[in-house]
Order: structure tokens, then sequence, then C-alpha cells
């Protein structure tokens, strides 16, 4: 008797477990499954196959704008913030002294106040300086911003069990300061810079607020437009962009785990 | 050659390393705050975002209308509520990932992670497939006979919630889970060996002991809901106001930028205080059981 309440019990607490999981992934599965569906609406069982609402994608000039902005942001922020980050995680690690604790909450404060707040601030900001609240390069330096503190983390924990005698032993034989900075510590926290990198490419291409607040007009970003776009129309030329989109991101995650393995990713 | 030698000494200082990430987030960050700040006692214009001069008004307004602090405790109770069920929905699960040895267990760690593969406009897109008045679930339901005419799952709180809990649930479970995982399980078989159920073994062993994860995920999933935009954007369709969607409203739509400077900060003097709080209640809690 009691062995059966027990096993109940533990059928329960598996089934709840799975709910949660079909929760988290119903809606992903959704989009893409709608995406390839011919009907205007999803409905059970699906009507069949198309691929017109990806027509409609690559065929909507605003749409295709929207997604070169994106991937042009992303981009140049990845190579702003790991140099960036790199450079400054190298300091607080290796040469700040009684100031590493607040060099480091510094370097992620970013990430821990309200990204539309941050918006908020960096708009008023451009206007009252004059430097214009619709600039490429206003865009540009608040994803630099929002993603600075992912590139930083991520170097910093691949610095932080660093053995150093490599790097004495090349200055020992003779190599200098830079040469022993490329070919040797580089190279050793390389996990922990590609993995920054792509994590602030992700952040970026899927940034909402920040670009909201400053994008330009006909330098809308990807989910600004299909943000524009669902606030009126459900139809899945949406759904083609949204799997379009989740396809580039899961790209960049297997190019990750190719190049370095997941396991140095640090969100 | 001398000036070259001195242009090296320079450059050789370390501090050269970080000095471009620090003045970035002086210039991108502490001073765009400080030009919030300083814009919230702004005097407020009908021609322009701001007139000359300053005044205390923009925050009288704010707090003294009964409307504004509407909004205020609305945004407050609902990211309440959306914490307390990620945290139920969340802790089963991170419990079950941190206690499993199956070799599916990489798997259902990517399960978790994969929602956040997708932007925040791309997963409520895949709720309004679902949750719309003609979406998939009600198509469901009316096709089975369950129900006659539609039902309306969103532009309301319930798909706002629903949005809500499911792009911060992993935000939950990811510190949770990384608590649990330092807890040695030979605690729990100890407490088992020594007559302890195991209802009795988790409430007085593990649950103490991940009170530091569940801290965690608290703050950030209260944090990130009473920021969030776009889901009651999306999944309320403006029926549903809440602080950032009515900050964002005065300074996109109707150009007071000193009074939407006010709110903002007063929602953001508000988090803080609430967290503040709520460390020092955690911290009597977890006074003698986390070392």
């Amino acid at each position: 008797m009691k062995a059966t309440k027990i096993r109940f019990d533990r059928f329960l607490y598996l089934f709840f477990v799975s709910l949660v999981y079909i929760f988290l992934l119903t809606p992903l599965v959704i989009v893409v499954i709608a995406a390839f569906n011919s009907g205007k609406y999803l409905a059970f069982p699906p009507e069949g196959f198309s691929l017109k609402w990806f027509k409609n994608f690559f065929q909507s000039q605003p749409f295709m704008d929207a997604l070169k902005v994106s991937l042009k942001l992303g981009v140049l922020t990845m190579i702003c913030v790991t140099i960036l980050g790199t450079t400054a995680a190298l300091y607080v690690v290796r040469h700040a002294k009684k100031w590493k604790n607040f060099l480091r909450l510094t370097m992620i404060s970013p990430l821990l106040l309200p990204a539309i707040l941050t918006g908020i601030a960096l708009l008023v900001f451009y206007y009252i300086i004059g430097i214009g609240t619709r600039t490429f390069l206003g865009l540009l330096m608040g994803h630099v911003l929002i993603t600075l503190p992912y590139a930083f983390l991520n170097v910093y924990s691949s610095l932080y069990n660093f053995n150093r005698s490599l790097e004495e032993a090349a200055r020992s034989l003779g190599a200098s300061q830079l040469k022993t900075f490329f070919r040797i510590t580089l190279p050793l926290i390389k996990p922990g810079v590609i993995s920054g990198a792509m994590i602030a490419f992700i952040v970026s291409f899927d940034q909402f607020p920040i670009s909201l607040l400053l994008k330009g007009v006909g330098r809308t970003t990807l989910p600004c437009q299909l943000f524009d776009y669902i606030l009126w129309d459900f139809d899945p030329t949406a759904a083609a962009v949204s799997t379009v989109s989740i396809a580039i991101t899961l790209g960049v995650v297997l190019l990750t785990e190719k190049l370095v393995g997941l396991d140095s990713l640090r969100w | 050659m001398k000036s070259s030698a001195a242009h090296r000494s320079i450059f050789r200082n370390p501090l050269f390393l970080i000095l471009p990430s620090i003045l970035i987030l002086i210039c991108f960050l502490l001073l765009p705050y400080i030009t919030m700040v300083v814009m919230s006692f702004r005097t407020p214009s009908t021609s322009k975002p701001y007139a000359p001069g300053f005044t205390l008004s923009n925050y009288m307004k704010a707090l003294t209308d009964p409307y504004y602090l509407n909004v205020l405790s609305n945004t407050l109770l609902f990211g309440f509520i959306t914490t307390i069920v990620c945290l139920a929905l969340g802790y089963p699960v991170a419990y079950h990932l941190a206690r499993i040895k199956s070799r599916y267990k990489g798997l259902l760690y990517v399960g978790i992670l994969s929602p956040l593969l997708a932007g925040v406009v791309i997963r409520c897109y895949g709720w309004i497939v679902l949750l719309a008045d003609n979406g998939l679930i009600n198509d469901l339901l009316r096709k089975t006979g369950m129900i006659q005419s539609q039902v309306h799952l969103m532009y309301n709180y319930l798909g706002v919630g629903i949005g809500l809990v499911h792009v911060y649930l992993p935000f939950m479970i990811l510190p949770i889970l990384g608590n649990i995982q330092g807890i040695d399980p030979a605690l729990e078989a100890a407490a088992r060996s020594l007559g302890a159920s195991k209802i009795k073994s988790f409430f007085r062993i593990v649950l103490p002991l991940s009170l530091p994860g569940i801290q965690s995920g608290t703050i950030l999933v209260f944090v990130l809901t009473i920021s969030a935009y776009v889901i009651p954007i999306l999944l309320g369709g403006f029926k549903v106001m809440i602080m950032p969607t009515l900050v964002v409203q005065q300074i996109l739509e109707s150009f007071l930028w000193p009074f939407g400077a006010a709110l903002a900060l007063i929602m953001f003097a508000a988090t803080v205080l609430i967290i503040f709080l709520y460390i020092k209640i955690m911290a009597r809690l977890m006074r003698g059981v986390v070392g």
C-alpha cells in the first residue's frame, strides 16, 4: 500500500516536471511549425506544407533591411566588446589590487540595471549632448554597453584558473610582452574569448528595448521590425522571420560548440 | 628616440587595458543616468521635450495622482505573483535536474537553455499563435467540443502572466540548479538513514540549503518582470498597463520627458527598496543555515 503511494507521488512529480519542459519548449516548436504551414492560422490538423511565408519574408524590403542592420550591428558589437572585455578582464584579474571587486562590479553594472531604463537614459543623454538620438553610432554604443558584461565575465572566468608559469617561461626565453600575449595567453584563454564574443552577438541580435528607443528611421533592427509587424498582423510571415532568426542564433551556438565546446559558456 | 621611449612606457602601464571600458561606462552609462535624474527635475513643456528651469512637480504628480500610484502597485503586485509562479514551477525542475543521473541530463539542460536562444519578441509571437482567439488552443477546444464560443486567453492579465513566466522561468531555474548541485546528496542520505521521511529530509535539509539559489532566482525574475516592456504590449494589447509601458508612452508618444524620467526613477527606487528589504529578511532566514 505504502509502496504504491510512493510510486504514485513519484509519478506525479515527474509528470509535473515534464509539463514544465513542454511549457518551455512549445512556443518555439509552434513558431517553426507555423512557418512551414500553408494556412494563415495554425489549426489542427495542419493544412499542409508551404514555403510561401519564407518567400514573403525574403521579398519584403523592410524585413531584409532590418536583417542586414541586425547582422551588421551584431558583428560590430561583438568585435568591440571582445576587445574591450578581454583587455578589461586581463586588468581586473592581474593588475587590480584593492579595487578588484569594485571594478568587477562596475564592469557588470549594465547587466544589473533594467535595459529599458538604460535605453531611456541614453535617449535623453544623446538628445542633450546633441549627437542625435537616431544615429547608428548611438545604437551601436547602446548595444556595446549591454553586451560588455557578457564578454568580460567569460574571459574573466577563463583567466581565473590560469597558470602563469607558461607566460613566465616564454618571457624568460626572450619573447616580448606582446608576443607572449598572442602566442601564449590568448590561445589559452581562447574558449572564454570566443564564448564571450558569441554570447555578445546573440544578445545584440535579440536585443529589443535599447533598439526600440535608439533605432533610426530606416535603421530598424529585426526584433523591432518583427514587433511592429505582429502588433497589427499575426500572419505566419512573422513565423518565417522568427524561424530564420532562431536558425541564425542556433548556428552561432553550434559554431561555438565546434570551436571551443559549450562547457566554457557563461550566461 | 627619447619621446618614443616615453611613449612606450605610457602604453606599458596596465591601466591602459581597462581605460577604454571605464571611459565607455562613464560616458554611456553614468552620464546618461545622471542626465536622466536631472531631466526628472526639469519643467515640462508642450512644444519641446523640456523647458528651462527646475521643479519638483513631476514627482508630486507621479506620487499623488491615484492613477499612477495604481499602475505602480499593479506592476509590483504582478511582478510578485509572476515570481512566485516561476519559483513554484522552476524549483521542482531544478531539483530534478540537479539529482538526475541519466545520460539525457545534457539534453534536459539544453531544454532549459533553449528558450533563451529566441528573442523575447519571437517567444511572444509563439504565444500569440497559441493563445489568440483564433489560435491553436481555442481551435483544439472548439473541435473537441469542450467550448462553444471563444475563450479569451490573451489581451488580459492571464496572457501577460503566461508570457512573463515563460520568458523568465530559465532565470529562476539556473541559479537554483547551480545551488542544489552544490549540496552534497550524502546529507539527504544521512537524514533518511536516521529515519526522516523523504518529504521531511527535503524540507529540513535541501530547502534551507538552497535558500541562496532561491534568493538569486527570485530577485532576478522580479527585476526582469517589472521592467518587461515587450510582453505586456504584445500579449496585453494595451489593455494591461504597467510601469514600463507607461514610461515609454510618456517619452516616445507624449514627449513628456521630465515626467517619464520621474516615473522611471520612482519605479527604480521602489525596486531597490523592495530588494533591500527582501535581502534583509532572507539574511535572517538563512542565519545559522548557510555558512
